[in-house]
């Protein structure tokens, strides 16, 4: 049995891309230096990766601790079911955000003890100098993990500005509103600036901000472009890398490091277009990650759709990111009110599209877009039950996408995003091969 | 026609309750605009200035949750499951359109669900803040600005400052009402139940407010009257959760031997117990009520002092109902998928416990599957009070 498994090992290995590879060290030597910089006494930020905060962290030298990225290595070492259980036995629901349970069974039980965990994942996450969450129109975790957390530690402040951007609305045009968006954004982030010079030694350098702002402008063009490399047919990355490469997107950005890691992606896609490398050798569906957080602990059913001859171009979640100079951006020297502009400026991206489309939206939108630019056979969504952010309104876009534009094969699975209990793989697994057998029906007819 | 008839207060409410939407659909026939919304967080001043009836989308722990399930995930709180099942099976079908406040996650980031399911001629998502500081506040008014302007172009008409105003004061009569009407659980026994009280209030937010006044009224005159509720029971207990909009656990509660005297619930203290301060511009008085004064999870506030401080700034209103009832004991009733009390459990717990009152945590489903197990919680809890 150990003998027939290895091969299989070998044959995940081989279908990711060479950029996708260094994200496990990557992220490994991430908490290292997240653990060193605690023994130096340097400061660590507890932060959600997608806060608008990225560059300020980076240009004040603090160091980001992200949690959600804890929670996720957790997961994937499926090592996360003792933390879960340790925050239901503090009397918090298993239903609520499992990134926020287990980071919260794990900083409950270290306070405990006054140490790490016994063999915690990957050397551990460190006591934290700040918690910095985030008010989004999206995720309660945001604001009320670290709240709870600091029934643990009340000796850790913690910051939640607000970070919000236009619904998609009937009665009123997002220009209506965006410069009063903006104006409260510039205003938060600043805030967010003077919490963190209180709160830590150090002070902002805006010259270095200005620089981080410039880096994470020129890598988000750099993902946008790498990304839209895998149209080509055969497709040379899907899905299961992404899930990789999305760790220099979020908890990277505005690093020189994230920009030349996505250098070396374009580099790689090209050569392998120019190669006809793709994914598996037989590309028989180009399917769409529609929606959804991965389970991180069964990242390997992505090899599974491989296996049936199934690859995933195209990918809605963690494309955090659209082309800057597509965003119609003003020009402002102030790289805080940039970073606000850029924020409304991407949730808005769709909204003039899908005003066109009676019955659309923006979400449908991104769908219709990817299906169409990436050939796309078929659909698949992950339903995380602990996760009321990303997870609400898929059935409703798949209905819409199926009302407003065209009806495709489809696949909603359900399980977590780091529970494991939810999980069951022969289910799993059964509902990937009909759904297959579905998409083979529709080609052949 | 009234809602105070010649059957006395606490008979129409039972009749509004039992008929939930009732009056909205006969103001409706009689020529009347019927503006549905979810949660306290909706700003019923501005709705009601701008001539529309507010209504309370409601639930209903009964009716098994079938054909949402179509559209909505499962994994969304069983209280907005409900209350979307209710929508799209006809029973708020005279609804001229829906506002629905950035509350929580399972309201927000279903809006989509909502508009375009239910197909309403007007719909409109209020992005208000979760933070509390002064940007905050400027951000929320001008979300204000902006509704406003909506529900006006939606309707041709102006909405006026005076007719804000008037709203304004109307409700907060509405809330001193309430306010008189709790003070009548304040006596051992209490004067009127815990389920009569929570009914009550469940109807008063789908009818006019100047209705929901005069049956608030009534109803105090007609407790008064009667004299106190004859049964002695030995505990007198407080809850606190999101939003209950059905009196099957209230019930449970009084059925297994204890009087419900107090809460923080929506509708419920939450909800009634703040005004909306007269302000030179009305907007500024309806947010700082809504964004400040409303304690409710979904508004995070900054830690200023010590951690004791803190707790006193979240839930130091709970401590004060405990005293000022007569508080034997808490249950916390929290809804399974709900992020913004879910998390508030263990600080909660610990600062109810750090003024001397039992607490019973428990976690429901919104769904009469579930009763028989929280009754057996229950009785297990009263026993303990009373073993005390």
């Amino acid at each position: 049995m150990t003998e027939e498994k290895k091969p299989e090992e070998r044959k995940k290995r081989r279908t990711a891309t060479e950029a996708a590879s260094k994200v496990g060290p990557m992220v490994k030597a991430a908490l290292k230096e997240n653990l060193k910089a605690k023994e130096e006494g340097r400061p660590i930020a507890y932060s959600f990766i997608f806060s608008g905060y990225d560059e300020i962290i980076r240009a004040m030298d603090i160091v980001p601790a992200w949690t959600e990225n804890y929670a996720g290595v957790c997961g994937v070492k499926r090592d996360a079911q003792r933390f879960l259980e340790k925050a239901e036995s503090e009397n918090f629901s298993r239903s609520l955000c499992t990134y926020a349970l287990c980071g919260l069974g794990f900083d409950s039980w270290r306070e405990e003890l006054g140490e790490m965990p016994p063999d915690p994942p990957w050397g551990g996450q460190a006591r934290p100098t700040v918690m910095l969450g985030s008010g989004q129109i999206i995720c309660d975790p945001r604001y009320k993990w670290y709240q709870a957390v600091q029934h643990y530690m009340p000796d850790v402040p913690v910051y939640v500005g607000g970070l919000p951007y236009p619904p998609y609305e009937d009665d009123y045009d997002y220009r209506d509103v965006q410069d009063y968006y903006v104006k409260y954004i510039v205003e938060e982030l600043r805030d967010l600036v003077a919490f963190l010079e209180k709160h830590t030694d150090r002070k902002m350098d805006w010259d270095r901000l200005a620089e981080a702002v410039d880096i994470s402008d020129r890598t988000w063009n750099m993902i946008s472009e790498a990304y839209d490399l895998r149209k080509a047919v055969p497709c040379p990355m899907g899905t299961g890398d992404a899930m990789n490469t999305m760790v220099p997107m979020t908890f990277m950005m505005g690093t020189q490091e994230a920009y030349d890691f996505f250098k070396d992606l374009y580099d790689e896609l090209k050569i392998k277009i120019a190669n006809k490398e793709g994914v598996i050798p037989d590309e028989k569906y180009r399917l769409l990650w529609g929606g959804g957080l991965p389970s991180w602990f069964a990242l390997t059913d992505f090899n599974y759709f491989n296996s049936k001859g199934a690859v995933f171009p195209a990918e809605v979640t963690y494309r955090l990111v659209e082309p800057v100079y597509e965003l119609d951006l003003p020009k402002v020297s102030d790289p805080l009110e940039h970073l606000a502009w850029r924020w409304v400026k991407y949730w808005s991206y769709r909204h003039d599209k899908a005003r066109k489309r009676p019955g659309s939206n923006p979400d449908v939108e991104r769908l219709i877009e990817y299906i169409e630019d990436y050939k796309i056979d078929g659909v698949v969504m992950h339903e995380a039950f602990s996760c009321r952010s990303w997870h609400p309104g898929l059935i409703w876009q798949l209905n819409q996408l199926k009302r407003v534009y065209r009806d495709i094969p489809s696949l909603i699975l359900e399980s977590d995003i780091v529970d494991i209990s939810s999980y069951n793989e022969a289910d799993t697994k059964a509902r990937i091969d009909a759904f297959i057998d579905t998409l083979e029906a529709v080609k052949s007819q | 026609m009234s809602a105070e008839n010649s059957t006395g207060g606490l008979a129409t409410v039972e009749r509004y309750y039992q008929g939930y939407g009732s009056r909205a659909r006969e103001l409706k026939k009689q020529g009347k605009q019927i503006m549905g919304y979810l949660c306290a967080f909706t700003p019923v001043e501005i709705i009601t200035a701008a001539g529309f009836v507010p209504f309370r989308i409601k639930g209903d722990v009964n009716e098994p949750i079938t054909k949402a399930d179509t559209e909505m995930e499962t994994i969304v709180c069983p209280l907005v499951r409900s209350w979307f099942d209710m929508s799209l099976k006809g029973k708020y079908e005279f609804l001229d359109g829906i506002v629905i406040p950035h509350a929580c996650d399972s309201i927000s980031t279903t809006y989509n669900v909502w508009k375009n399911t239910l197909n309403l001629p007007y719909s409109h998502l209020i992005n208000m803040p979760h933070s509390t500081d002064e940007p905050s506040l400027n951000f929320y008014k001008a979300l204000l600005g902006t509704f406003r302007t909506s529900l006006s172009e939606f309707t041709g008409r102006e909405i006026s400052d005076q007719s804000i105003n008037q709203a304004i004061r109307l409700y907060n009569q509405n809330r001193a009402k309430v306010r008189e009407l709790y003070e009548l659980r304040k006596t051992s026994p209490p004067l009127i139940s815990g389920a009569e009280v929570a009914k009550l209030l469940i109807v008063s937010v789908s009818i006019p407010v100047e209705e929901a006044n005069q049956l608030i009224d009534s109803v105090i005159k007609e407790v008064k009257q009667r004299g106190a509720v004859p049964a002695a029971k030995p505990a007198r207990i407080m809850v606190v959760g999101a939003e209950v909009d059905d009196v099957t656990f209230i019930d449970l509660i009084e059925d297994s031997g204890a009087w419900v005297v107090a809460d923080d619930l929506c509708p419920g203290a939450r909800e009634f117990f703040d005004d909306v301060d007269v302000t030179a511009d009305p907007i500024d008085g309806i947010a700082e009520r809504y964004l400040i004064k409303i304690k409710c999870g979904r508004t995070f506030r900054e830690k200023k002092g010590d951690y004791e401080d803190y707790l006193e700034e979240r839930f130091g209103h709970i401590g004060r109902f405990i005293k000022d009832f007569g508080v034997d004991g808490v249950v916390l009733y929290i809804y399974k998928y709900c992020d913004p009390y879910g998390f508030e459990v263990p600080a909660m717990k610990s600062y109810i416990e750090s003024v001397g009152a039992p607490v019973l945590y428990l976690e429901d489903e919104y769904s009469m599957s579930t009763i028989g197990r929280l009754r057996t919680r229950i009785q297990a809890f009263l026993e303990l009070i009373g073993s005390k």
